[in-house]
């Protein structure tokens, strides 16, 4: 290989490295993007740390078995980090390589595929793990404090995640240029979106239906040795994250080196590396001509029917079709449906016949703190699909302003159009795990009425927060959930419905204690209700009144 | 929307200032522009044209001065003007994910259009720009050039009488610009009126019955091109000349000579 080839590839890199610097380290000013993501990484490190640290020393604390499940939980992480880590690759591969905007400069210069392929690989491998890499580091980090390990340990781990992920982007890399060439580049990448999803669908499932909870109860099975022996084999030993896996419990337990399982883990990455590079030579350029086409290809949508004014109506239609259409939209109700399920699941799961309180009593507590879980919910599905509403409107969003529709209006028939399937899967949640919960009387109104108020605060909260955080040049809703807009608008949202459950503590508590004794309403305990529900509305009205305004003040003035 | 209701087009401008920050980007320009006019706005890049033509658009707020649009006061009566202003952009941002007539139906119900009028004007339009294959198929798919005309589509199809343009032939092939331009000829001649930036001297010489020269966001001259001329001592000259001579690009001679020399 000659100085210039080795000249070209760290060229092709600078496009992401001086991005990266602009953006984090502009000239002449101070890196306070760079500081805050700094910081944030430490405290979630920190979190995680101490979380994982205090789950394992418990389990370690307790006989063999606690130590052998510790280690199941160890291999389960090594295993779900590297499909992961393949899924996203494969998702971002898709759009780095055959959809990037940069690909007319890129293609049109005279650089050769395996350079390509480099660049490719390089840029998929940064972006897809490094937060994997980083978040996942204080998980395994706490194993060697609990299991007292050398400082090897430390290292063997940083090399095997390292590894580990170089060959889970390889692989990620591998399978989308075969897939491509199979399918055209935008039907890939919804195939990889529900293949990726149905992923996220089977973990939740798999981790809900297992009961976690369940593991430590070590009389529920029946036969001990079954069960020791069941998860005490070595796990996945044909994939790159079982070679992880079982290298380090091994070393972790008994501090020895499987010199067969590190040479695998260390030459895998390169393989799977060239194996890539060759199927790029030949398959690349067929599949990145497939590409071009787009999501409807040449099929015809739509029926005629007679044109009729009516801007609601078309407002409606345009959203309800936009969502319909982007497969990286629709698609993610499939994981709120499963959501959902498991949500409810887990009233069903709940252990009420062992509390010390009267059944109904703790029945009806839970069903008061479901207000704010539902309405938890609420809010993270409104900072996923309602926040970034404004700006997905993009470059188009012109046509709105320069037309007579007034931003009032538009954002009022914006907040209708979400509302109300907001408030269907908001009045679904309540209504069915109180039914689980067998809820009567006044906590049922209670949970009802206000869940469905806190809902419809909570949508115009994140239409107005989306408004005046709206970025019209970001490519795709999710990267606008993760922007400081919405963070402050979740943060908005949940303190407020913290103040309205911890305010309406007592009322409740009143209320609902007099009925469960005597079935009946007292009159000064009703005025406590209102007194609180009034309070409720004026707050929750004034916020999302004012965020309202304010998204519309920013629209206007933008 | 009905035309004879309207009152008479025209666009009058009045000592508009913007400032981003520091730099000022329109310095108290005035113009008017008439009923039946094609009014040019030419300018080097980073003149002002944008800007002018997104205030006039309703899409940014000037900081001292006036818009009348038809008669309505821009500031005041925004929702009014609008409904008697087309905007055509220089990029056409369009919904990715809608069909052409989806789009279009989608438009005609933000400006509350008439049903006889969508329909006696969208078949007719689509057909001029060879659109109508098109029609039901996602804006994705569409090239630079057909999403422009789609625009084109959605505006003349309004039939505001006034329009603002901004660099309308970019993307649109020899036939569509044909087009385009007797669209624009016949909407001045019905009385309408058009406000129309571009770079391209040819288009404006051949459209345009006024033309304002912006520089440094002030006005440099204004007036046809007669009157151009005369103010560039250059009576015999082109556009392009007029235009080099009174946007002051002197040196660009030189780098012509140097050009040459390199050959």
């Amino acid at each position: 290989m000659s100085i210039l080839q080795y000249g070209t590839r760290r060229t092709l890199l600078l496009p992401m490295l001086l991005s990266a610097k602009n953006r984090f380290f502009p000239t002449g000013s101070f890196p306070i993007k760079a500081m805050g993501a700094g910081i944030f990484c430490l405290v979630l490190c920190t979190v995680i740390f101490n979380v994982t640290l205090r789950v394992i020393t418990y389990f370690h604390a307790q006989n063999e078995l606690g130590v052998i499940l510790s280690l199941k939980i160890f291999q389960m992480a090594w295993i779900l980090i590297f499909a992961m880590l393949i899924f996203s690759c494969m998702v971002s591969a898709v759009s780095s390589v055959y959809l990037s905007q940069d690909n007319e400069i890129v293609f049109s210069a005279p650089i050769t595929t395996p350079e390509l392929y480099f660049m490719r690989y390089t840029s998929n491998t940064i972006y897809t793990s490094w937060m994997m890499i980083i978040f996942s580091l204080p998980l395994f980090a706490s194993y060697g404090i609990v299991f007292q390990t050398p400082p090897l340990y430390w290292l063997l781990m940083v090399i095997t995640l390292i590894s580990m992920a170089c060959s889970a982007t390889c692989l990620g890399l591998l399978i989308t240029v075969i897939l491509i060439n199979i399918f055209p580049a935008r039907h890939t990448k919804d195939i990889i979106l529900y293949l990726s999803l149905c992923f996220g669908v089977m973990i939740l499932f798999l981790i809900r239906l297992l009961k976690p909870e369940d593991m430590v109860h070590f009389d529920k099975y029946g036969f001990l040795i079954d069960h020791l022996s069941k998860i005490s084999k070595p796990a996945a030993p044909y994939i790159p994250a079982g070679w992880a896996a079982n290298f380090l419990s091994l070393y972790l337990l008994d501090l020895e080196i499987d010199w067969l399982l590190l040479g695998l883990i260390l030459l895998t990455p390169f393989a799977l590396y060239f194996l890539g590079e060759g199927a790029m030579k030949m398959w690349f350029f067929p599949g990145y001509s497939k590409s071009q086409e787009s999501f409807g290809g040449n099929t015809k949508f739509g029926e005629k029917r007679k044109y009729l004014p009516n801007t609601w109506q078309w407002v409606f239609s345009k959203e309800f079709k936009i969502f319909t259409r982007d497969s990286s939209e629709w698609s993610q109700l499939f994981m709120i449906a499963a959501l959902v399920v498991i949500y409810l699941y887990n009233f069903k799961l709940l252990p009420i016949e062992r509390a010390s309180f009267s059944e109904e009593f703790i029945t009806n507590l839970i069903a008061f703190l479901n207000i704010g879980l539902a309405g938890f919910i609420i809010t993270s599905l409104s900072a996923r699909f309602v926040f970034p509403s404004i700006g997905a409107e993009g470059g188009a969003f012109y046509h709105i302003r320069s037309s007579p529709l007034s931003i009032r209006r538009f954002l009022m028939y914006k907040y209708l159009f979400y509302v109300i399937p907001f408030t269907f899967l908001s009045l679904t949640l309540i209504i069915i795990s109180n039914r689980i919960l067998h809820i009567e009387g006044p906590m049922w109104w209670i949970s009802f009425l206000i869940n469905l108020f806190i809902t419809w605060i909570v949508v115009a909260l994140a239409l107005g927060f989306g408004a005046v955080h709206a970025d019209f040049k970001s490519e795709n809703r999710t990267v606008t959930m993760g922007s400081m807009g919405a963070i402050m608008f979740i943060l908005t949202a949940t303190a407020l419905q913290i103040v309205i459950i911890f305010i309406g503590a007592n009322p409740v508590y009143r209320i609902v204690r007099r009925w469960l004794n005597d079935h009946v309403l007292n009159l000064s305990d009703l005025y406590f209700l209102i007194a609180w529900v009034l309070i409720s509305v004026v707050i929750s009205l004034g916020l999302g009144i004012y965020y309202f305004r304010k998204g519309i003040h920013t629209l206007e003035n933008s | 929307m009905n035309r004879k209701k309207l009152p008479k087009a025209g666009i009058i401008i009045e000592n508009l200032v913007k400032k981003y920050g520091t730099f000022t980007a329109i310095d108290n320009i005035s113009l008017e522009v008439n009923a039946g006019q094609i009014f040019g706005f030419l300018g080097p890049n980073g003149a002002g044209k944008t800007t002018t033509i997104k205030i006039l658009a309703g899409l940014l707020k000037p900081d001292i001065g006036n818009v009348l649009i038809n008669g309505f006061n821009l500031a005041e009566e925004p929702v009014m003007c609008k409904l008697h202003t087309g905007y055509i952009p220089d990029r056409p941002f369009l919904y990715e994910k809608l069909t052409g007539d989806e789009f279009l139906r989608f438009i005609a119900s933000l400006y509350n259009l008439s049903t006889e009028t969508f329909e006696k004007n969208v078949d007719r339009l689509l057909t001029l720009f060879d659109l109508t294959d098109w029609q039901d198929h996602l804006i994705e798919s569409y090239s630079h050039g057909m999403r422009q005309k789609l625009i084109m589509t959605s505006v003349f199809m309004l039939e505001t009488p006034t329009i603002i343009v901004d660099e309308p032939m970019i993307g649109l092939d020899p036939k569509s610009a044909r087009i385009v331009k007797e669209l624009f000829k016949n909407h001045a001649r019905t009385g309408g009126s058009i406000f129309l930036s571009t770079h391209s001297l040819e288009v404006a010489e051949e459209l345009c019955d006024r033309i304002a020269i912006i520089l440094n966001g002030r006005i440099k001259a204004v007036g046809d091109m007669e009157s151009l001329r005369k103010e560039a001592r250059l009576e015999t000259s082109d556009l392009e000349e007029v235009f080099l001579e009174l946007t002051e690009a002197e040196e660009l001679t030189e780098v012509i000579v140097a050009l040459k020399n390199m050959e």
